[in-house]
């Protein structure tokens, strides 16, 4: 474990150094998070103009929901987004090779070796997002409620890697995973989404099936309706089922590979 | 005249044929735009749960208005157009249309509205697959001259995208990344574009100050003549308007290829 944290660190430190030399980059990169992120709360207010709820809940229960969405996306952004697109293109031309040889699991290593700084320093407007939103709903989370949001919060990570892994790891058996990055990105539009707002067969599909509602609505909802089992055991539950759905894929995935000729 | 028509159409052959061999890309896009489409109607479902009407119009005609965008997006949207500009200017691509009597813009513009063709004729395909599910959901209008004004509107909006898509594809002469200022002006273009909500829920001076800017002519504009958002007069100044910006953004696009040229260094042959 330390031996991983060890590699993990030297791997931020490399990534922090990138970013010192590409200063611009990294200000035009954040520039363009932050858009986004305004653009997903311009749409709450635009409608919230027009009516007083969605689906049962109000302007800052949403825009709690909606900061909870992009504080996952952000993490996932930081920590593993640019790793695991480009182990779609090294196994495309080979350069997979390098991380073959590498001390440790292939999948930690090819999946952690690049930090985005932008991502993470826009977590924090995201969680700024969730704080304000509770404080305009008068919510006065206990430390409890706090590290239960903040594992949840953490499961839903862990569901969006796996996700993630699952779909590029596709690119062993297709050679090319191009427009994954679109499908995720389209996928996690539902996340901003509240589950009363799903029926049919949306909620079958969207609730049930593919876990991209309920990452965000389970953490939101222990600072909304405090402490809730069901939601914390489901949420917990899909975490380590996709966790590992996302392990034995690649692995199977990884049997295929061919160097540069796969 | 007959020989400059028939060399762009022979570079808009050239974009139909490679852009058919990533007809499965613009395929996967369609597919997931249905996807995106699923969360349109989710969430104003949701919202017009409490009330008939948002912004004086109701569901039917919001999710229709979301469903011809997503339809106009594919047939007239620059998608990385900017980004093959960008890459012929930093690979040296470009030197051989100095060397030849071609319009680099029209030869471009020519292989746009090919590759416009091949994604708007795939996104139709999923279309018609959902279509049984949302036909209850839509209500377009019934008056002739939508269709009159629209179609000006919507060749001129492509103007307005693929013009823009140029200029970013020009900024490769003075940068040697545009990625970042691509993606920052989408997010831009998607808010004031109305890509994100209709422009018309915006509060009534931002909605007015929209008007003025380009953003409004590349998807809201079209997209609101069609779907009965804007009246007859709103519509004709809204083409005198849209005009005047397709004018300004050609001149710009002839002002950054001339200017960049000054800086352009072609090496070897």
């Amino acid at each position: 474990m330390l031996h991983y944290l060890k590699v993990w660190g030297a791997s931020a430190r490399y990534s922090m150094v990138r970013t010192l030399m590409f200063r611009g980059d990294f200000f035009v990169w954040s520039l363009v998070e932050l858009f986004w992120m305004s653009v997903n709360l311009l749409l709450v207010a635009v409608i919230y103009r027009h009516t007083t709820n969605v689906a049962g809940w109000s302007k800052y229960e949403m825009m709690l929901l909606v900061g909870t969405s992009m504080l996952i996306q952000r993490f996932l952004m930081g920590f593993f987004w640019s790793s695991i697109f480009e182990m779609g293109r090294n196994v495309r031309t080979g350069n997979f090779d390098f991380f073959l040889a590498q001390p440790g699991n292939i999948m930690f290593m090819a999946t952690t070796r690049k930090l985005d700084p932008d991502s993470l320093i826009n977590s924090a407007v995201a969680l700024s997002v969730v704080i304000y939103s509770a404080r305009q709903l008068g919510l006065h989370p206990g430390f409890g409620e706090v590290a239960l949001y903040a594992g949840l919060v953490f499961c839903g990570l862990v569901i969006h890697y796996s996700i993630l892994v699952l779909s590029v790891s596709a690119v062993f058996w297709l050679t090319s995973a191009q427009g994954v990055e679109g499908g995720y990105f389209t996928l996690t539009e539902f996340s901003r989404l509240p589950r009363e707002a799903f029926k049919g067969v949306t909620n079958v599909l969207f609730v049930w099936l593919l876990p991209v509602v309920v990452v965000s609505n389970a953490p939101a909802r222990v600072l909304l309706h405090g402490f809730e089992v069901r939601w914390a055991l489901w949420l917990a539950g899909l975490a380590a089922l996709w966790f590992a759905l996302a392990v034995f894929v690649f692995h199977r995935g990884l049997r295929r590979y061919a160097s540069a000729s796969s | 005249m007959r020989a400059a028509f028939e060399k762009y159409r022979q570079a808009f052959l050239v974009g139909l044929q490679s852009n058919i061999v990533y007809r499965w890309n613009f395929a996967v896009r369609g597919f997931f735009s249905l996807f995106h489409l699923a969360v349109v109607f989710i969430l104003w479902g949701a919202a017009f749960a409490g009330t008939d009407s948002i912004g004086g119009f109701d569901l039917r005609q919001t999710l229709t208005y979301f469903v011809t965008l997503l339809v106009l997006q594919f047939f007239i949207s620059a998608f990385n157009e900017d980004y093959q500009i960008s890459e012929e200017i930093r690979n040296g691509l470009i030197n051989q249309f100095l060397l030849k009597p071609i319009n680099y813009f029209l030869y471009r513009f020519s292989i746009f509205v090919a590759a416009r063709l091949v994604s708007g004729a795939l996104i139709l395909l999923p279309l018609i697959g959902a279509l049984p599910v949302i036909h209850d959901s839509l209500s377009f209008p019934s008056e002739p001259w939508r269709l009159g004004v629209a179609l000006p509107a919507l060749a001129m909006s492509a103007l307005i995208q693929f013009s823009i898509a140029y200029c970013f594809g020009m900024l490769t002469f003075w940068f040697l990344e545009i990625q970042g200022f691509v993606i920052l002006s989408m997010a831009v273009e998607a808010v004031l574009g109305g890509q994100i909500f209709p422009l018309d829920l915006m509060p009534e001076p931002i909605f007015r100050a929209a008007q003025y800017l380009p953003f409004y002519y590349q998807m809201y504009f079209p997209g609101a003549i069609l779907t009965g958002r804007l009246g007859l007069a709103d519509a004709l100044q809204g083409l005198a308007i849209q005009a005047v910006w397709v004018a300004v953004l050609l001149v710009a696009n002839q002002i950054l290829w001339a200017r960049g040229l000054r800086r352009h260094t072609a090496v070897g042959g």
